[in-house]
């Protein structure tokens, strides 16, 4: 396997501007980052301060996104091809995500339920 | 493999040392970075839904556990959601690495069975609390 520029440019747009897998990777940080924000509200309505502590995580995850986009110094520069894979960067998003479960299931379990929120 | 060395290969310091292969066209590794956060994100969602179920919805009629039933199991699989979306990005890139075939996902298989064992709790708890 090579990387595209090594390649003649086929009928498929990504072959020539490889830049726009990078602008969909860095869109779906941008859906991930509003996802924690919507949870965040979510639990905002039912416990004030771990509601505050997910919304947190959000701008967290919108800049962790920002490497992908490659404007990061130290990272692969724009309009290089090749990015700089982060494992680091996907095991915190899962740590996050079962950390929140796990907030979630103590305000569930403990929590006063709230009936009238949504009317 | 025991249960501690298979974890201890999901770790990122594990995982960064990994320099077998090479380094896959780069629109492959942006592709599974985003299929790992939509995952997060289906993780999320059922985050939310129990939540939701549980705190924001009026109890159900006659069955008092009828949220919980259906809200904690929703919670807990996210949080499984969101670990085994992470194994199988570090399994993807190991493999697209080596150039082998992707493996078997068992995400798809993880969310049907949720949303199956969901309803079938949702469409008991109603019969319950409207039959009784």
């Amino acid at each position: 396997m090579s990387a595209p520029p090594s390649r003649p440019p086929g009928d498929d747009p990504e072959e020539r501007d490889p830049g726009l897998a990078r602008e969909r990777t860095s869109l779906a940080w941008l859906r991930t980052a509003l996802s924690f924000a919507a949870l965040g509200g979510v639990v905002l309505k039912v416990n004030l301060l771990t509601g505050l502590l997910v919304l947190a995580v959000a701008p967290v995850v919108w800049q962790l996104g920002r490497v992908s986009r490659g404007d990061v110094p130290g990272s692969a520069a724009p309009g290089s091809a090749l990015p700089a894979v982060g494992a680091t960067r996907l095991f915190f998003i899962a740590l996050s995500v079962v950390a929140v479960a796990l907030l979630s299931l103590v305000i569930a379990i403990f929590g006063q339920s709230v009936p009238g929120a949504l009317r | 493999m025991s249960w501690s060395k298979r974890l201890s290969a999901l770790l990122p310091m594990t995982v960064v040392k990994d320099n077998g292969g090479t380094e896959p066209d780069p629109r492959f590794t942006f592709a599974n970075e985003r299929t790992f956060l939509a995952w997060s994100r289906t993780a999320l969602a059922l985050v939310v839904a129990g939540l939701g179920i549980v705190q924001l919805l009026p109890p159900f009629p006659r069955v008092p556990a009828g949220r919980h039933l259906l809200g904690l199991p929703l919670i807990a699989l996210g949080a499984v959601l969101a670990v085994t979306a992470y194994a199988e990005w570090v399994r993807s890139q190991r493999a697209l690495r080596r150039g082998e075939p992707l493996p078997q996902s068992v995400l798809p298989w993880i969310l049907a069975a949720t949303i199956t064992t969901v309803a079938v709790i949702a469409a008991v708890v109603l019969l319950v609390s409207a039959l009784r």
